[in-house]
Parts: C-alpha cells; sequence; structure tokens
C-alpha cells in the first residue's frame, strides 16, 4: 500500500480520474480504485464518501440520485465541466511532480 | 426507499435498518439536516449491503461479514472526523444564518427569515419593546393615511368627476370664492360653449310636519341640470325637470332623510310632504351616501325661479354654480371662455359686474382646499413620529447588536461575506416590521376610531365619515411597515458588520465599543432632534389654541341658552310672526332662572346674519371698490342684556322702534373707529345696503348707538356691525338668547313647552352660546390635540430611546465604572456620571432639533392665531420639558450604576 501523506495528496486526483469516462456510484468508484490499482489502493467508507462530498461542494461532481426498475436508488456522480478543467490541471501538476522525483531520485517510475 | 431485490442465498442480515443506526450514531455530531442525514445514511447503508454481499459471496459468516463491512467505517470517530469541515456539516445547517449563498436567492431569503423569527422568538422582551414601538408609529400613520385618502385622495362618487368644475365670482383679483349673481347665471347658460348642464347650488332649511311635529331639515336648492352635472340620478324615481325649476311644487329627498324619517318607505314617490312653505311632492330620492362636494343633505329642491326670474334678480344671492365640461374641452379652455363672457357681462351690466371676474375649481380643490393644510401638517407630524419609532427601534437593533458582535464575528470568520450578513440582519428586521405592521392594524383601527369620534360633528371635514381602514390603507400600513423595517434595519446591519471580525479579538464582552457606542449617539442625538421638533409644533399649535380660547368674543356666553325657533313661514304673515315671537319672548323672560332674554336673526358666531355694504348718508358714495362693507344684525331690545355686551354710548331699541318709526341703528365700536374717526357718531345716518321691512332698500338709518366690539369667531378679525330693530328688519325665525342664573340645564323643558303651548308646529333648537363659541375653534383645537398626542409618543418614545442606550452604556462601562469605584469615586459621583453622558447626547438632541423646528415652524404659522413661530415660551419650555424627561429615563441606569459593587464590576467579563 501507499505511503499514507501521498495517497492523501492524490486522492483528488485518483476519483476526479475514475469518474472521466462515465458516472459511477460510492462502491463501484472504490472498487476500481482498488482494481486499477491492483490492489495497492484502497479508500475505506470514512474517507471515500467526506471526499466525495468535498468535491460536490466544490461543484467539481454532482452527484445525482438514480432509480432502476426492481432496484433500490443509487447515488451516481459525474464530474461537471469544472471539475473535468480541474482534473486535467492536476494530472499535469502530477506529471511535472512525478517527472521532477524521477529526475531528483533516479527512480524512473513511481 | 425502494425495495431490495431478494439476492437467494444471501441473508438479509446486514438490513440497512442495522447499518443505519450505527451510522446515525456516527454522524450525529455533525448535527446535519435531517433530510441530508438521511440521504448519507441511505448511501453508506447501500455500501455498506453490497460490501456484505460480496463478503458472503466469498463464503464468510454472516457475522464475520457483518463485522469486516464495518470495518470499513474504521474508528467510530473517522467519518465525523473527515466530514467535520465539509460545509454541510456545520450547524445547524438549513437555517443558517451568513452561510454563503447557496444560489438559490430564494432559499436564502427563507432561511434568513426563519432564523430570524426563530431569534426573535427568543427574545420576547426585546421583540416586544420593538414590535409595540412600530405599532404605535405605524398604526398612527395608517389611521391618518385613511382620513388622507378619504378626503383628499378617493376620487369623487360622481361620473367621471374631473369633467366636473364648480364656478364661483370673486373680487378682481381676489382669490377667495364668493357667491355669484343669478342673473350672470343666466348669462353664462346661454352663452357658454365649453360648459353643459349648468346649475345652481345653494343651501336651504325646510321646516316639514311629520307626524304632527315640525322638524327642522337642512338641504339644497339646486337647479335640475345640477343632476346631469355631477351626473347622479335619484336611486328612486326621477330628478326634478328643467320646467319645474321655476315652481316649488316637487322634492327630491336624500336616502338619509328617507330613511331616518321615512323609515324607508316603498310607497315615498308621490307622496306629499307638508313643510312650513306648502305641500311638495317627492318625485325621487337620491342614492345612498350621496353628497354635494361632501356637503350632506336630506333634500334637493327646485330654486323657484324661472330664468327671467334670475335675470330680473337683483344682488348676488348665496350661491355657486356647478357645471360638466363639453367633450374635448379641457378645464383651463372652459376657464378662459368664461373669463370672456364675464369681461362682456362687466361691460354690459358695470353696477353687478364691476372689479369682479370669475373663477372655476375643480370640484376636489373646492371640497378640500380648507382642510388640506391641516391635513398635511397631520401627515408630517405622524411621519416624523413613525420615524422616531424607526430610529427607537434602531436604537434598540443596535444596543442589541453588542450582544451579538461574537455570533456575527464567527459567522465572518467561517466564510459568510458581508452582504450576507447584511442580509440576515435585515430579515431580522423586516420580521419585526412585518409584525409591528400588523399589531399596527390594530393600533390603526384604535386611532381610526379615536379620530373620527375627535372630528366628527364638530369639524366639517369633507367626506370623513368615509374614512375606512379598507385593503388600500392595510396595503398602505404593510408598505409603510416595509419600509420602516428596512429605514431601521440597515443602520445597525450596517454598523455592527463593518468589521465583523474584530468581535472576536475584543473581550467579547460588550466589546465592539466606540464604533457602536458612537452609531449609538448619534440615533438618540437624532431621535431627541426630532422629538423636540414634534413638540415644539405641538406646543405651539397648543398656544395657539389657548390664545384663541382668551380671546374675547365681545360677548359673555357662559349661561346663555340659545333657542332657535321657526315659525311655519306659509302660516305667518311677517307681522304676526313678530307679534308671536314678541309674546314667546316675553314668556320666556318670566321663567324661572331666566335673568336677560333677547333676540336675533341669527347665532353671533360663527354666522355674518346679514353682509352687505354700507356708506354714510353725509358724504357721497365711495366707489365700488371701495365702499365698505359690514355685518348687520337684526335684533330685539334686550340682546345686548343678555349677550353682556358694552354699551358704550346712545340708548338701546326699545318698544318705540316700530316698523312704521324712523329706521335706527346701533353700531360697533370698530365701526365708529373706521367711519367716524374723531367724530361723533350718534345722529349720524347710514345708508345700507338691504330691505327695511317696508321693502325698500334705500332707507336711511339713524345712529341712536354705540356698543362694543364683537367677533363671529375666535380666530376671525373684529368686523364693523350694524345692529337694526327686528321690527325693522322682521323674519319668521328667531333666536332667543337667554341668561339664566345657572340651572340651564332644566330649563330647556320649560323653553320647549312654552315653544309648544303657543306653536306646536314650529322646531326649536337648544344649544349653550358656548358650543356654538367653541365650535369656531374646533379645528384648531383638534389640529393642536392630534399633534399633541402625536408629541407625547414622541416624547415616550425618546425617553426609551435615551433609556436603552444609558441601560447599554452602563452595562458597556461596567468594568469602568468598577474601576472608578475601587479607585475611590463615589456613588453620586458614578451617578452624575451617567447623568452627565445622557445630558451631553439630549442637550445635543436639544440644539439640533430647536434649529430645525425654528426653520420648520414657519410652516404652521397659519394655525397659530398670533402666536409667533419662535415664540419664546415654547422654544424654552419644550426643550426644557424633553431633557426633564431624558433625566428621569437616565435615574434607573444611572441608579444601577451606583449600586454598583466595586468588585463584582471588577470581575465582569
Amino acid at each position: 500500500m501507499l505511503d499514507r501523506e501521498l495517497k492523501k495528496g492524490s486522492a483528488e486526483l485518483i476519483v476526479l480520474s475514475i469518474l472521466e469516462a462515465r458516472a459511477r456510484h460510492g462502491y463501484e468508484i472504490s472498487k476500481l480504485i482498488e482494481a486499477r490499482s491492483g490492489g495497492q489502493v484502497k479508500f475505506h467508507i470514512a474517507s471515500l464518501y467526506p471526499l466525495l462530498y468535498r468535491l460536490e461542494e466544490r461543484g467539481w461532481v454532482q452527484g445525482r440520485w438514480v432509480e432502476k426498475a426492481g432496484q433500490r436508488r443509487k447515488r451516481f456522480y459525474t464530474l461537471t465541466p469544472e471539475g473535468r478543467r480541474v482534473l486535467v490541471r492536476q494530472r499535469q501538476t502530477w506529471k511535472s511532480f512525478v517527472q521532477a522525483m524521477g529526475l531528483i531520485t533516479g527512480v524512473d517510475h513511481v | 426507499m425502494s425495495e431490495r431485490p431478494d439476492t437467494p442465498g444471501i441473508s438479509t442480515g446486514g438490513s440497512e435498518n442495522g447499518w443505519a443506526a450505527e451510522l446515525r450514531s456516527r454522524l450525529a455530531r455533525l448535527r446535519l439536516d435531517p433530510a441530508r442525514e438521511a440521504e448519507i445514511v441511505e448511501e453508506l447503508s447501500e455500501h455498506l449491503d453490497a460490501r456484505y454481499e460480496e463478503l458472503r459471496a466469498a463464503g464468510e459468516q454472516e457475522e464475520d461479514a457483518r463485522r469486516q463491512a464495518l470495518e470499513d467505517l474504521r474508528e467510530p470517530g473517522a467519518l465525523a472526523g473527515h466530514m467535520r469541515s465539509l460545509r454541510q456539516a456545520r450547524v445547524p445547517p438549513p437555517i443558517a444564518p451568513g452561510t454563503p449563498p447557496t444560489g438559490f436567492v430564494l432559499r436564502d431569503a427563507c432561511q434568513d427569515l426563519r432564523y430570524a423569527t426563530r431569534l426573535i422568538y427568543k427574545q420576547p422582551g426585546f421583540a416586544a419593546a420593538a414590535v409595540l414601538t412600530l405599532a404605535l408609529g405605524i398604526g398612527a400613520t395608517s389611521a391618518i393615511f385613511s382620513v388622507v385618502q378619504a378626503v383628499m385622495l378617493h376620487p369623487l362618487p360622481y361620473a367621471n368627476p374631473d369633467r366636473i368644475v364648480t364656478i364661483w365670482e370673486t373680487n378682481r383679483g381676489g382669490e377667495s370664492r364668493n357667491v355669484i349673481a343669478p342673473a350672470n347665471f343666466v348669462e353664462w347658460t346661454e352663452r357658454s360653449r365649453t360648459l353643459e348642464h349648468l346649475g345652481m347650488v345653494e343651501g336651504a332649511g325646510l321646516v316639514v310636519l311629520l307626524d304632527g311635529h315640525a322638524i327642522r331639515t337642512a338641504g339644497l336648492r339646486v337647479s335640475s341640470g345640477v343632476f346631469h352635472a355631477i351626473g347622479v340620478l335619484p336611486a328612486l324615481g326621477r330628478a326634478y325637470t328643467p320646467e319645474e325649476d321655476g315652481g316649488d311644487a316637487v322634492i327630491v329627498l336624500t336616502d338619509q332623510f328617507w330613511q331616518r324619517h321615512l323609515g324607508g318607505r316603498q310607497d315615498v314617490l308621490g307622496l306629499t310632504l307638508s313643510t312650513a312653505d306648502g305641500p311638495r311632492t317627492v318625485v325621487g330620492v337620491m342614492p345612498a351616501g350621496f353628497t354635494m362636494l361632501g356637503q350632506r343633505a336630506d333634500f334637493l329642491i327646485p330654486y323657484g325661479m324661472t330664468a327671467a326670474d334670475l335675470r330680473a334678480y337683483r344682488g348676488r344671492g348665496n350661491s355657486y354654480a356647478i357645471a360638466r365640461l363639453r367633450d374635448d374641452v379641457s378645464f383651463e379652455q372652459a376657464g378662459a371662455e368664461m373669463r370672456g363672457i364675464f369681461a362682456q357681462l362687466e361691460k354690459e351690466a358695470p353696477d353687478r359686474n364691476a372689479t369682479r371676474t370669475v373663477m372655476l375649481f375643480h370640484p376636489q380643490e373646492q371640497m378640500v382646499g380648507e382642510v388640506r393644510p391641516a391635513l398635511r401638517a397631520l401627515m408630517a407630524a405622524v411621519a416624523l413620529v413613525l420615524l422616531i419609532a424607526c430610529v427607537n427601534v434602531a436604537n434598540l437593533l443596535l444596543a442589541r447588536s453588542a450582544t451579538r458582535e461574537r455570533e456575527v464575528a464567527t459567522r465572518a470568520a467561517l466564510g459568510a461575506g458581508r452582504g450576507r450578513l447584511i442580509r440576515q440582519l435585515l430579515a431580522e428586521s423586516l420580521v419585526l416590521a412585518a409584525a409591528g405592521g400588523l399589531a399596527g392594524l390594530g393600533v390603526a383601527a384604535l386611532c381610526h376610531r379615536g379620530l373620527l369620534a375627535l372630528v366628527r360633528d364638530r369639524i366639517p371635514v369633507p367626506r370623513i365619515d368615509q374614512a375606512a381602514l379598507d385593503g388600500s390603507v392595510v396595503l398602505f400600513t404593510l408598505v409603510t411597515a416595509l419600509a420602516a423595517g428596512i429605514v431601521f434595519g440597515v443602520v445597525p446591519a450596517f454598523v455592527s458588520t463593518a468589521r465583523p471580525r474584530d468581535g472576536l479579538r475584543d473581550s467579547g464582552r460588550h466589546g465592539g465599543g466606540q464604533r457602536l457606542r458612537r452609531a449609538l449617539s448619534v440615533l438618540v442625538v437624532g431621535e431627541v432632534a426630532l422629538s423636540l421638533v414634534l413638540l415644539t409644533g405641538a406646543g405651539l399649535l397648543m398656544r395657539g389654541v389657548l390664545t384663541l380660547q382668551r380671546v374675547d368674543p365681545g360677548f359673555r356666553a357662559e349661561g346663555v341658552l340659545t333657542a332657535v325657533v321657526s315659525l311655519p313661514s306659509a302660516r305667518y304673515e311677517l307681522p304676526a310672526a313678530e307679534r308671536t315671537l314678541g309674546e314667546l319672548g316675553a314668556r320666556l323672560a318670566v321663567l324661572p332662572g331666566v335673568e336677560h332674554v333677547g333676540g336675533a336673526s341669527c347665532m353671533p358666531v360663527p354666522f355674518p346674519c346679514i353682509g352687505t355694504s354700507f356708506w354714510r348718508v353725509d358724504r357721497p358714495k365711495p366707489p365700488d371698490a371701495q365702499v365698505p362693507s359690514s355685518h348687520v344684525r337684526p335684533i330685539t331690545p334686550g340682546y345686548f342684556r343678555a349677550m353682556s355686551i358694552a354699551h358704550r354710548a346712545g340708548r338701546d331699541f326699545s318698544a318705540i322702534d316700530r316698523e312704521d318709526s324712523p329706521p335706527v341703528a346701533i353700531v360697533s365700536q370698530e365701526l365708529v373707529r373706521q367711519q367716524f374717526p374723531g367724530e361723533e357718531p350718534l345722529g349720524k345716518r347710514l345708508r345700507v345696503n338691504f330691505n327695511h321691512a317696508n321693502g325698500r332698500d334705500d332707507m336711511e338709518w339713524t345712529i341712536v348707538g354705540v356698543v362694543g366690539d364683537t367677533r363671529s369667531s375666535l380666530d376671525g378679525p373684529v368686523r364693523q356691525t350694524i345692529y337694526v330693530p327686528r321690527s325693522q328688519r322682521p323674519g319668521t325665525g328667531l333666536t332667543f338668547f337667554l341668561r339664566t342664573a345657572g340651572e340651564g340645564d332644566s330649563l330647556g323643558t320649560s323653553v320647549m313647552n312654552v315653544v309648544r303651548s303657543i306653536e306646536p308646529e314650529a322646531p326649536v333648537t337648544l344649544r349653550p352660546l358656548e358650543d356654538w363659541v367653541g365650535g369656531t375653534i374646533a379645528r384648531p383645537r383638534a389640529l393642536s390635540a392630534l399633534v399633541g398626542a402625536f408629541a407625547l409618543a414622541a416624547l415616550a418614545l425618546a425617553a426609551i430611546g435615551v433609556y436603552g442606550v444609558m441601560s447599554y452604556s452602563v452595562r458597556a462601562r461596567t468594568q469602568e465604572i468598577g474601576l472608578r469605584l475601587a479607585l475611590g469615586a463615589s456613588a453620586p459621583g458614578v451617578g452624575r456620571l451617567v447623568l452627565a453622558q445622557s445630558l451631553r447626547l439630549v442637550g445635543a438632541g436639544v440644539l439640533v432639533g430647536a434649529a430645525a423646528a425654528g426653520a420648520l415652524s414657519r410652516l404652521l404659522e397659519q394655525f397659530l392665531f398670533g402666536v409667533d413661530p419662535l415664540d419664546p415660551w415654547t422654544f424654552a419650555l419644550t426643550p426644557l420639558a424633553l431633557i426633564a424627561v431624558a433625566v428621569v429615563a437616565s435615574y434607573l441606569p444611572a441608579r444601577r450604576a451606583m449600586r454598583m459593587a466595586p468588585l463584582d464590576a471588577l470581575r465582569t467579563s
């Protein structure tokens, strides 16, 4: 598992990236994060949802209850246009950061 | 919540209810909005369910799956810890004041209002003070507005009232309305191309006999054109026709007469009414509520004159004219045409029309012209009260905001913008204002009733009986309340949010100190100044009324009972009438308790009796414009004694002055002063422009006596007056003046009985002479009473304001006072400190107020009757009264300061 501090700084970027393709609900987001990181990154409930709510308050994502026949309703999150801009910016920053780290530490990939 | 799909083989051990209780306990301390909390619980339960089922599918036991799912929530405080910094977690979110805008203005506003209501609810004392203060100001304003609206703003109840004009004559260059010459009226009717439906109007009295009782009624003579000019026809029956104008056979009743005297009987049309002047047939009944330009009437009757009669009529009578503008004619065009016609008439009939001209008026102007200044003064006075009430509430809010500085500061620190904070504080004042407005409606209803009781039947204010608290008054009240809410809310809102974060830095006590105290002081100074303006105005008006009441009318009204008696003119020739009235006078004189009896053709107040021109026989007649005029009063012997009018020279009238004896006159000192300066008036002769009993108007009247001056109204000038014997100028009606030894009350019945025994069909009206005299100053009295009441309200409000600020100040200076006491200051010294501060404020207010009052008092000049608008007494006494009240209001706070225990005071923080 990645270092706690590192994860915290990148949590927003992670969630925004997960939502880039399409709207997803909370459980799906947590499962995707776990799957895509090969089990390395795990968001537990106590931090994932507050993070989602914060992103929502900032206007980067929007939560919406969606009902399907025969199923209980689920809250789906989508990226807002603003969220999309933030994602591009944060990706850029992250890339620069990783490159800088690579140059400094001689590690090619984190 | 939707149904949970049943998954075969998977138990519902992790039922969401189980999760929900757990989740709620973890979210509890965030105190989320209940709806939001439910959403979060639902979302997280769903997550936990999914996780639980995943674990079960992987083969975990129920209990283990449940435990592992919950582990995802981590330690009990984790969830709340992560959420605490979220906005939605703030306490309590939906009605948190000063939350950053949610983007929904309306929702924000609702939140603000709910929060405001809750806050006010929590401070009932403060709320009651504010609401009562506002209710007083708003209620009084609405009550006055209801009158202003009825009298000045409501359109007249006629068809197209803006097309109606009234026509008066006036002296060239003059501005006062004067009656028209009937002969001129006929010419206007024939020559005017801009006016139609011209008609004349004048007051008329009629004694109607109903069930053997003689009833004195008051109505109008109007020509048939008037019905069409105002566009109001009888609701029942018909108006009379131009052909009937020349006769006296018909009568149109008003609804009020029909209901009161005929019980609204349906067979009224065609009914023959017996009147003292002969029978009249009822042809119509006017609609309910009908008035002739605000003048109530019992009936309308024709003039009884044909066009030829009118043309031959010499003199001016007692009428004005009314007409309707033809289509496409403007008021100005009609006026120009009428002046042109009058210029021709002046050439054609110079003796009648020299130096005169004609004036057109809008009816509304004619009706309210006289009362408008008084109503304006009242509106101004009541607006001042409202303003003072607003200042007072602003003061209360400000003083309270001192205790809320921390709250405001905390909100600002949490990100609320200033605009948001101001909006929240304004919402509070609006809630207060709304409550004040509602309570104000109640106050308005009370004031309204009091106002009508004060004015009705005493002051002829047209249409005041139509003043009602209707929808528009309610609307006015609410708008006033809204405006008031903004006015008194703005200053405190801006002041207390100016540097909100100071509130946290300060000791947090009543800290914000300086800025706030300065604002409070400014408001109190303003309030005192406004109160002083109102007090000064009221003081001046009262001085005016006192001056009026001290005016000597020239006769002594106390102890005089008046009895107006009218003999039925159809049955009495003048000589017979005079004999009967003489006998009546003799019978009244011997009634027990009666000291003197005298008679006159009319009351000494407020009527001139006959107003006409006269000149000295021994001098050439002056040109028309300079011929003097006087009041002419036909009286019986004994009048001067009964009235206690001073005898100056010569003799009184007596039995030797008969119709066929030489015409004689007694004149007033004023007439002597103006016409006979330095000469002996006795024996001199006057020509008076009116008819002798013999019908001639060229008699020469020899002056046989001089008496003291009298006034026909207390607020009017002394007029030249000529008294002539009734025998030489008789009538069928006479007013008796009975000077009594004191028991005037029981006398009335005896007088009635005497009159009935001599002529049962003669109506009698009894009234103390003092009422008549008082009536002449009813208007200034009512105005000063109303403004006085407003001034007292203002004074009370100012006292509350001073008290509030001084209380606050003492509280805010608790530590300072404690320190002073600890360092050896005496308790009286501390009291003086508080008083001195209060006096400084009030003194400043008094200076500002006196300057303003000095500048404004000239506006009251016309109501002051000889009192200087800068009357030194008023300007000296009102500030003293205000200062005295301020000292009393400061007493309690000062006493509190004096009784502080130094140590307790120092510890306060």
